[in-house]
């Protein structure tokens, strides 16, 4: 089934109508996915990272980098399954990420800034894209469960500080501010009133004996690809468990 | 022509974000009755409390000052203030706050109270938004909620866009709050989301779930990958990882100083004691409340250690005020609706004379008691209360004492 | 429109007006309730816009029962309407004769069960993405007084409604119009459909946790995790996905190829 132009599709099982009709299928699917991805995957991330992302003085070094991908690998495993085993698309982590993005750049601009006044600036979201394209690319080129999840896991969790660092190391410059040194991060806490959210509840680096001297993210970061490599295979199975066909005589 | 149309697209637009935008910030109170009333009368117990002004435009800035008592009969219920924070009560950055003092030092974190400690604090504000607020100073507790100060109101007028914020960094570099950094984060997000993009449309652009569903089943599952999208992923798995650790080294040489998060709390030492500061001991021997009256009567014992004749002169408690109106030394605000000007009443308002022990029968009585939402207390869990007691001597000198007591409600 | 099946298929002549091809006959009312249920949410935004600040920050006050706590009512009576008129609708127009039903009718209407249950993500869109997040900036704003904050009213009491009002739609529609859902019970749809209900239930545990134990706002903590639990089972649409391109793949066996 060798293709006579680089970009010309494979032979295909339908033709005229039917072609057209799935091809409707696909649109429909793809709007559908589009919204629930947004909806759900975000919601997720909300709820289980949600202040690291929502706040630039939570991107920290210990915990930021260890839960983020540790939490964010989740979908994207379980919607690779279903679409790499039966459909060979490899663009499951993509499209989680995307519809991510998406949503949280919706709320940060309409809901934090219109309508509650924070400068977009203090809620920058994280990216997950390269983490997202990389382990995409692992899966279709290995097809291989086990080499994606330790690959993969390690390579999605390890991506994903360097990646942030050009958006959020600026923000890391120090100010002496009330007679202290604060990180233009923690200023941006200070003084753009939150009434939810005081200073103690940040779950943040309070700084602690370290064997490899300063370096503490590139431990973070480790640790979150072992635990990935772990929950990506979880996530795979529970994925495929959800995306069962069984029907039922009684619920 | 053109211009029309995009004169109309842009009053679309101003008007969309007009909508999107709250809308005229006439802010009425806010949640100052959420927690339980023992949580409200028997931990921060506030005094003093004072705007520097109440009509600010743009840019300026207004002043919060006061001071308050940590309740030594802390609620059980309630984790013990090892991690507070000093807030401020407004719909969220109206205004920024640029600097916070807590008994004179500069407070920029969060902070462990002492039990019966007093301080005093001071909270500069700087007007952002446009809009007429009610300002409260208040402590979040940790676990237990917003304990709220008494508020006021101030009226901001001007023009938003006309709002600037910048800070000056260790190394001099000066930066503009509102934009730093901004430019700079949407661009790598477009370029990333670029990229996800065109890999996600590579493949969309193609027959999807059902034939390939099929061509799946029937065997066929090795044309649905093409050795172009083969050779794309491979490029993209090898430039991907490259580019990021380049652009993260990059980063790294161009913020070689860059720190991490502070995170220490602030330590900070109670003033020297300003209530309970043994001139005067007071203990309340029974407290009712009627429900009928709204009065809470109160009999106190009360020893006068110092060298003057004393009176009372006030009961605070949860930012009510009751005024003792035979005194004229307090009830300055009598347009705050949480005084009551005559709402203290005492059955022996004579003097109290240095050395003396005296019985007395206090009624605090006033409809704000139920109003404020205070009245519940007897149906609470805890049904203790507490408050502050201003005695003055002839001089106007003012004693304070912080007094706790449980409550038996009567309904006749 | 009661739909019954016939030995021969109406939409061909039905719908040859409208340019439509048959399997997608629902088209446009598939946009309509895109663009009714984006209008609703969009006003529900302005509204917020409007009436958060000047009178949703104190539970105590009357301008927040006149302008929330009405808000509130009016959605309820709004669900209580719409819930029996729909899932009445739905089953009271079953087709009976779902063992005649024809090839490309049966195609045509999973066409539509993926209308419904593309419909039932948008407004789970709205609901797990828009107004959820926003509900962390929204408590920035106000001091937590009230289990009905200006933006609860609008997330937990009218958007999980909706998206279960649409997601149970879906569910019925399948029960009564395709066969296969008819026979037995589609598991990965129960599961797509009950799941997120959940998420309504948990709105429960957060209340009280928020009332006994934490009054601040603090998104990525486990008291809020009955949320996340529920949106994992969103998961099974992949299910549904596959069961309906099974099926598909059958029935299109069964038609002719047209140019």
């Amino acid at each position: 089934m060798a293709t006579t132009n680089l970009f010309d599709f494979p032979p295909q099982p339908y033709t005229g109508e039917k072609a057209r009709l799935t091809r409707a299928f696909d649109y429909l699917i793809l709007v559908l996915a589009l919204f629930l991805f947004i909806g759900a995957f975000h919601l997720h991330m909300a709820l289980t990272v949600g202040d690291w992302d929502f706040w630039l003085d939570w991107k920290d070094r210990q915990w930021w980098p260890l839960v983020t991908p540790l939490m964010a690998i989740t979908f994207p495993a379980a919607v690779q399954s279903v679409m790499w085993t039966h459909f060979r698309l490899p663009l499951g982590a993509t499209l989680c990420v995307s519809c991510l993005l998406i949503g949280m750049w919706i709320t940060r601009i309409f809901a934090y800034h219109y309508w509650n006044y924070f400068p977009i600036n203090v809620v920058l979201p994280a990216t997950l894209m390269p983490s997202a394209l990389v382990l995409d690319m692992i899966l279709m080129l290995s097809n291989s469960l086990t080499v994606t999840s330790i690959l993969g896991g390690m390579s999605f969790a390890l991506l994903f500080y360097p990646s942030n660092w050009p958006i959020f190391a600026m923000f890391h410059t120090s100010v002496e501010y009330g007679n202290a040194q604060l990180t233009i991060a923690d200023v941006f806490g200070f003084q753009y009133i939150r009434t939810g959210m005081p200073e103690y509840l940040r779950l943040i680096e309070r700084g602690t004996l370290r064997t490899y001297g300063q370096y503490a993210t590139p431990l973070s970061a480790f640790c979150s690809a072992l635990l990935c490599t772990l929950m990506y295979p979880l996530w795979w199975h529970l994925g495929k468990w959800f995306a069962t066909i069984r029907y039922v005589k009684t619920i | 022509m053109f211009i029309h149309i995009k004169n109309y697209v842009a009053n679309v637009f101003l008007a969309l974000t007009c909508l999107l935008a709250a809308g005229p910030n006439n802010a009425y109170a806010h949640g100052e009755k959420a927690l339980e009333p023992f949580i409200r009368m028997r931990t921060i117990q506030w005094y003093d409390v004072h705007l520097t002004q109440d009509k600010l435009k743009i840019n300026e800035e207004v002043t919060i000052t006061g001071k308050f008592h940590v309740a030594e009969d802390w609620p059980r219920s309630v984790p013990k203030p090892d991690m507070a924070y000093l807030n401020v009560a407004v719909p969220g950055p109206v205004f920024i706050r640029t600097e916070r003092y807590l008994s004179g030092q500069p407070l920029m974190s969060s902070v462990a109270l002492k039990l019966g400690g007093d301080y005093d604090f001071k909270i500069v504000l700087k007007a952002r938004i446009p809009g007429r607020y009610h300002i409260h100073p208040f402590f979040n507790l940790h676990d237990a909620g917003a304990v709220m100060g008494p508020g006021q109101w101030v009226d901001v007028t001007g023009d938003p866009a006309a709002f600037t914020n910048s800070v000056k960094t260790i190394s001099g570099e000066t930066v503009d709050m509102e934009s730093f950094g901004f430019a700079n984060g949407v661009s790598w997000h477009v370029f990333w989301i670029v990229l996800g993009t065109a890999w996600l449309l590579w493949w969309v652009r193609r027959p999807l779930f059902i034939p390939r569903f099929k061509m799946l089943k029937s065997g066929h599952g090795d044309a649905l990958i093409t050795p172009l999208d083969k050779t794309i992923a491979k490029a993209i798995l090898v430039a991907v990882p490259l580019f990021v650790f380049g652009a993260y080294a990059m980063t790294e040489s161009q913020y070689p100083n860059a720190i991490p998060l502070q995170a220490a709390l602030d330590q900070i030492e109670p003033l020297p004691p300003a209530v309970n500061a043994g001139k005067v001991n007071i203990k309340v021997i029974r407290t009712e409340y009627r429900v009928p009256v709204r009065a809470m009567n109160m009999v106190a014992q009360i020893h006068n250690y110092s060298d003057q004749p004393i009176r009372i002169g006030e009961f605070a408690s949860a930012n009510l005020r009751f005024i003792n109106p035979s005194l004229g030394q307090s009830g300055k605000n009598e347009d705050d609706t949480l005084v009551a000007a005559k709402g203290l009443v005492i059955d022996d308002d004579s003097l109290i004379q240095p050395g003396e022990t005296k019985t007395v029968s206090m009624a605090a009585a006033d409809a704000l008691w139920e109003t404020e939402k205070l009245d519940g207390l007897f149906r609470d869990a805890d049904s203790r209360m507490g408050g502050l007691l201003f005695l003055y001597d002839p001089s106007g000198r003012r004693y304070i004492a912080s007094i706790s007591t449980s409550v038996i409600p009567k309904f006749d | 429109m009661a739909v019954t099946t016939s030995g021969h298929l109406p939409a061909q002549a039905e719908h040859g007006q409208s340019q439509l091809p048959w399997y997608i006959r629902d088209l446009y009312k598939y946009l309509l309730a895109f663009a009714g249920l984006t209008a609703i949410y969009i006003g529900l935004r302005l509204y917020q816009g409007a009436y958060g600040v000047l009178a949703g920050l104190d539970s105590t006050e009357p301008a927040f029962q006149t302008y929330w706590m009405r808000l509130f009512h009016v959605e309820l009576i709004f669900l209580a309407l719409v819930y029996p008129a729909l899932w009445g609708y739905l089953w009271l127009s079953r087709d009976h004769n779902l063992d005649e039903i024809a090839a490309k009718e049966e195609l045509t209407r999973y066409f539509t069960l993926t209308m419904w249950i593309s419909i039932y993500t948008f407004a789970v869109y709205w609901a797990g993405s828009y107004f959820a997040e926003q509900d962390n900036s929204w408590h920035q704003v106000a001091i937590r007084d009230t289990p009905f904050t200006a933006n609860h009213i609008i997330v937990f009491y009218f958007c999980f409604p909706m998206y279960i009002l649409l997601g149970g739609s879906a569910w019925l529609y399948a029960r009564t119009r395709l066969p296969l859902y008819a026979k037995q019970i589609s598991l990965p749809l129960t599961l797509a459909v009950l799941g997120p209900f959940m998420i309504l239930v948990s709105v429960g545990f957060n209340e009280w946790g928020h009332t006994f134990w934490f009054r601040e706002e603090f998104f990525a903590v486990p008291l809020h995790y009955g949320f996340v639990a529920g949106v994992w089972f969103s998961l099974a649409v992949g299910g549904i996905l596959l069961q309906a391109v099974n099926r598909m793949i059958e029935l299109l066996d069964k038609i002719e190829d047209m140019p």
